[in-house]
C-alpha cells in the first residue's frame, strides 16, 4: 500500500464519516433550523473530501482536475441551496417577510 | 469489493435510505432539506462507484448531477414559496 492510497483511504474515511454525520443530523436534531445545519457539514466537509480523495488516489492528471471541480461545484452550490432552504423555512414559520426582496 | 464499492455501498445504506425515508414524509421543507442532502449524498455515490469499478466516464453523472441538483433544490423552494404564501397548503 503506497503513502498515497493510504492518503487517499484516510480522506475517503473522513469524508464519509461527514456525510454519514450529516444524515444522522438530520435524523436527531428537532428544530427545523438546526436540521439545516446537517445539510452544511454533507456539501461543505463531506463530499469535498471525498473528492479530495478520489483526485488523490487518481493522481496527477486531467481526472483528478475534474473530481476537484465536481467537489467544488457542490461546496459552492450546498450554502446556496441552504440558505434558499432557511429562507422558506422563515417565511413557512412567519420569521421572514413574505415580501421581503429576493 | 474495493474500498471505493464498500464506502458507496455504507453510504447508499446508512446515508441515502434515511434520507429518501425522510423525504417522503412530513413539512414539506423539511422534506427538502432531506431531498437535497440525498442529492449530495448520491453525488458522492456517483462519484465512489466510478473509482470503485475503474471507469472514469461514469464521472460525468456526478458532474450532471452536481450541477442540476442545486437547481432542482432552488425550483422547488420558489414553488413551495409560492404555496406558502397564497395559503394553499402544502
Amino acid at each position: 500500500m503506497t503513502p498515497r492510497h493510504l492518503a487517499a483511504l484516510v480522506l475517503l474515511v473522513l469524508g464519509s464519516a461527514a456525510l454519514l454525520l450529516s444524515v444522522l443530523g438530520l435524523l436527531a436534531l428537532p428544530k427545523p433550523f438546526a436540521r439545516l445545519h446537517a445539510l452544511s457539514a454533507a456539501s461543505s466537509a463531506g463530499l469535498p473530501l471525498v473528492g479530495i480523495a478520489l483526485a488523490v488516489d487518481t493522481g496527477p492528471g486531467r481526472s483528478a482536475v475534474k473530481l476537484l471541480v465536481i467537489a467544488a461545484i457542490v461546496a459552492v452550490g450546498g450554502p446556496v441551496t441552504t440558505m434558499a432552504i432557511g429562507r422558506l423555512v422563515g417565511q413557512h414559520e412567519g420569521v421572514v417577510e413574505e415580501d421581503s426582496p429576493e | 469489493m474495493n474500498a471505493w464499492l464498500l464506502a458507496a455501498c455504507v453510504l447508499l445504506g446508512g446515508g441515502f435510505a434515511p434520507c429518501v425515508a425522510l423525504a417522503c414524509r412530513g413539512e414539506p421543507q423539511q422534506r427538502l432539506a432531506a431531498a437535497s442532502l440525498a442529492a449530495v449524498l448520491a453525488t458522492a455515490v456517483f462519484l465512489l462507484l466510478a473509482q470503485g469499478f475503474g471507469r472514469s466516464s461514469y464521472v460525468d453523472l456526478a458532474l450532471v448531477l452536481a450541477v442540476l441538483a442545486p437547481a432542482g433544490t432552488l425550483v422547488f423552494t420558489r414553488l413551495l414559496r409560492r404555496d406558502a404564501v397564497s395559503g394553499k397548503g402544502e
